[in-house]
């Protein structure tokens, strides 16, 4: 009877033990479904948020283009008005202006360079001329202007360079 | 997780991709273009040009800068630069040290490990060399793939099974036709052909020669002695070509070209795409020779080939794409940009190794067609759109359409048509026990949520009751592909009429709420408007009720407008009346007490002074902003 007794009492903890190991697994598998549902929702939601994205790229793109376009038409009408007119020279005087200011607001500009060193970091070296009277590097010709946007180079200027014969054969002695 | 990049090392410029996130994406350089000059210089200062501002300073340091480094791989070459000699190994590992520097800006980490392409004619020693340079650089270097190879991979064609691929390659100034074998993702060069001096230059050359005769013929200067007309020949030439790809006209206007006679000259030409293929068809006609000794050497017919990948920016023209298509007889893959397809293969291969790609990257389905629920006039109101990745929830707040309505119905629909019965019901319920209350104030929030299979619950909430229904629809998602396609097919055949008879709907939706609202609020300014008014607003109120009766769509609108102008002139002066009275009772000294009186006394009383009271918050906010 003793042992009986012994042995029951001993067994009663070990299965309650099993109940509550069993109640914690189960637990943890609901746990563990709803972090994984909540993870793949939060992938989902990721890659919904890249495509939300990508369509107001788009938007903002076409709205920048329709403020330029914008631009582009006043001054385009501007100049047909010209075009029409005997003598255009004071209107397009005050275009010029409006095309200048807008440059200015843009904080564009004219990037120098006719009789300064060649720097190929804003200049574009379309050909060079050979000119033994001149600093070698110098910028005699400027085929076409070249432009900052604040420190960024927009485009730059494409220019003709002296190549100075004799000084390069005194470097090279 | 580690990033490897994949770098197209090419002869005039270089790409680089890597993959983010799941997807390729293009890495721009630190001057802002999606690709890299492949040219290195050393100024007389001994500073180290690599790139775009290498290539600028070309003209004018040609025995200090190198151009076309790649013909060079694998020779026992020097290169003698500032009085220092690199090996080809070295100017390369310049251009790859540049990349890296400015893949890290980019990418915001560091980047020490990348896949390489190169021609798929490159021996041992080339490869080898490519390796070591990539080394030199301060990459490990995970794996040289061939460029033809890459291309098929940006295109997936690693993943179909037993395939012949036929790799044509048209760059800026050189041509490679490749013929692989696939299976099992490796892939084989069965063989290889081109012309190395072939390309889009060519072509351009020969638009300017057309561009400059013409002028010539016409008043006499060959506008090419001259470098600044040259240049902007050049220039003018490049746009013409890129525009012919899309248009089959374009007009080249360059004023003041030049001056003749002390009169200014101005170039103006009319261009057609014909005029342009019949320029360059002889250039595009000299791919065809090696085309055929490539099949000739791989032992293939042209029938063979199962896929054509193009490469290269000239391979955008038409003329091109039909002269290759003509070829091997078959249509070419489309979809990758041409000019990015090999970085971006690159990239592919080295998202494999790394893991990024397939392994990590869940894959999660889409929802293939929009889940909407019916509204008043049998409109479908959209709450999932299609191509929404799932798992996901998305909840709308909908009303009742009827003054004391008791019961709304929930019906579900899945596809693209604006109207519910054009679209497929996937199920349907109801929501009852609605306290009775005048249309539009109930508030009963609709919610969807889609689970990672599919499954999709709708569940609709009265938020006065917080009684609750809903139901579980399963297979939604499985649909055929057939059956999506021709649900979308339908959508976009049916758009026009759909649009009208969703305009019908609202327009008759609008007319009807307009209606209810006048009928309600008639009642409560009736003492504060003039009789003439009151008459004004009954009449033309009858007349829209009239005009709903029947089916004239333009009539009901124009009734709507009339009754609108109607009611905006007479709540108009109604304001002016209540703006002169509060003027004159703040001339006297009062303070706004008497306004907040009349909420108080408003017959629906507390929740419409909260409501004002909010607005008021909201403005203010607003202002503060500004």
């Amino acid at each position: 009877m003793t042992t009986k007794k012994f042995t029951e009492k001993k067994k009663e903890p070990h299965d309650k033990k099993i109940v509550n190991l069993k109640e914690e697994i189960e637990k943890l598998k609901q746990e563990l479904a709803e972090k994984n549902d909540k993870l793949l929702r939060s992938y989902a939601d990721l890659q919904n948020y890249q495509k939300r994205i990508e369509k107001e790229i788009t938007c903002k793109e076409e709205e920048i283009r329709k403020k330029y376009l914008l631009e582009i038409i006043d001054i385009f009408e501007l100049i047909q008005k010209a075009y029409e007119h005997s003598n255009p020279k004071d209107g397009l005087q005050a275009i010029i202006q409006n095309i200048k200011h807008l440059l200015e607001i843009e904080e564009v500009k004219i990037i120098d360079c006719l009789g300064k060193s060649f720097d190929h970091y804003c200049h574009h070296a379309i050909s060079t001329i050979e000119k033994n009277d001149c600093k070698d590097g110098l910028i005699v010709d400027e085929i076409k202007k070249g432009y900052k946007l604040g420190d960024k180079i927009l485009r730059p200027s494409q220019v003709v360079v002296v190549k100075n014969k004799d000084i390069i054969k005194k470097e090279g002695e | 997780m580690k990033k490897i990049i994949g770098v197209d090392l090419g002869t005039t410029n270089s790409e680089v991709a890597v993959i983010e996130a799941g997807k390729p994406v293009v890495i721009k350089s630190a001057e802002g273009n999606p690709y890299f000059p492949s040219v290195v210089a050393f100024t007389k200062d001994g500073e180290k040009l690599v790139g775009d501002s290498a290539k600028r300073q070309a003209i004018v340091n040609p025995e200090a800068t190198v151009m076309r480094i790649k013909r060079k791989m694998g020779t026992k070459d020097k290169i003698k630069l500032q009085g220092k000699t690199y090996t080809p190994e070295q100017i390369s590992a310049f251009i790859l040290q540049k990349i890296k520097t400015d893949a890290e800006e980019y990418l915001g980490e560091k980047i020490d490990e990348a896949v390489i392409t190169v021609p798929a004619y490159f021996d041992d020693d080339q490869r080898q060399a490519t390796k070591t340079a990539g080394e030199i650089a301060g990459f490990k270097v995970r794996r040289i793939i061939n460029e033809p190879t890459a291309a098929a991979l940006a295109y997936g064609l690693d993943k179909k099974g037993e395939q012949k691929i036929a790799v044509f390659d048209l760059g800026g100034g050189t041509f490679d036709i490749t013929l692989m074998e696939v299976g099992d993702g490796v892939f084989e060069v069965k063989s290889t052909n081109g012309d190395t001096h072939l390309g889009g230059s060519d072509m351009d050359q020969a638009l300017v020669d057309y561009i400059a005769e013409d002028f010539e013929n016409k008043h006499g200067v060959d506008l090419r002695k001259d470098l600044k007309t040259l240049q902007r020949l050049i220039e003018t030439a490049e746009k013409a070509k890129i525009e012919l790809s899309s248009t089959l006209k374009t007009t080249i206007n360059l004023p003041y070209i030049t001056v003749v006679d002390n009169e200014p000259k101005h170039l103006e030409l009319e261009l057609t795409r014909a005029q342009l293929e019949r320029l360059i068809s002889p250039i595009v006609e000299k791919t065809v020779k090696p085309c055929q000794q490539a099949l000739k050497d791989a032992k293939l017919k042209a029938s063979d080939i199962d896929h054509i990948v193009l490469v290269g920016g000239p391979t955008r023209m038409q003329i091109v794409q039909k002269k290759v298509e003509e070829i091997f007889n078959k249509k070419a893959e489309r979809g990758v940009d041409p000019m990015e397809c090999v970085a971006v293969g690159a990239a592919i291969q080295a998202g494999i190794l790394s893991g990024e790609v397939e392994k990590d990257i869940v894959l999660l389905d889409v929802t293939p067609l929009t889940l909407s629920v019916e509204t008043l006039g049998g409109v479908s109101t959209e709450l999932i759109t299609r191509n929404t990745t799932i798992p996901t929830k998305k909840s709308k707040i909908f009303s009742t359409a009827a003054d004391n309505q008791p019961s709304v119905e929930i019906n579900v629909l899945q596809g693209e048509r604006p109207m519910a019965a054009d679209n497929k019901s996937l199920g349907r319920f109801h929501l009852d026990g609605i306290l009775p209350a005048p249309r539009g104030m109930p508030q009963i929030e609709v919610t969807f949520d889609i689970d990672v299979n599919g499954i999709i619950n709708v569940s609709a909430k009265d938020l006065g009751t917080g009684k609750e229904q809903s139901i579980r629809i399963t297979g939604s998602t499985k649909l055929s592909d057939d059956e999506i396609t021709r649900m979308k097919r339908e959508a976009e055949t049916h758009a026009e009429e759909d649009k009208k008879r969703k305009e019908k709907v609202e327009t008759r939706n609008n007319a009807d709420a307009l209606a209810h609202n006048v009928e309600k609020t008639l009642g409560e300014i009736k003492d504060k408007i003039s009789e003439d008014e009151n008459k004004n607003i009954e009449n033309s109120l009858k007349e829209l009720k009239k005009a709903l009766t029947g089916d004239d769509l333009e009539e009901i609108k124009k009734k709507t407008d009339e009754l609108s102008e109607i009611l905006q002139k007479v709540s108009a002066n109604l304001y002016q009346k209540a703006a002169e009275k509060a003027a004159s009772k703040q001339a006297s000294g009062s303070t706004t007490e008497p306004k907040n009186n009349s909420w108080s006394g408003h017959p629906s009383g507390d929740d419409k002074t909260i409501d004002a009271d909010y607005k008021v918050k909201d403005d203010k906010k607003k202002k503060d902003k500004k």
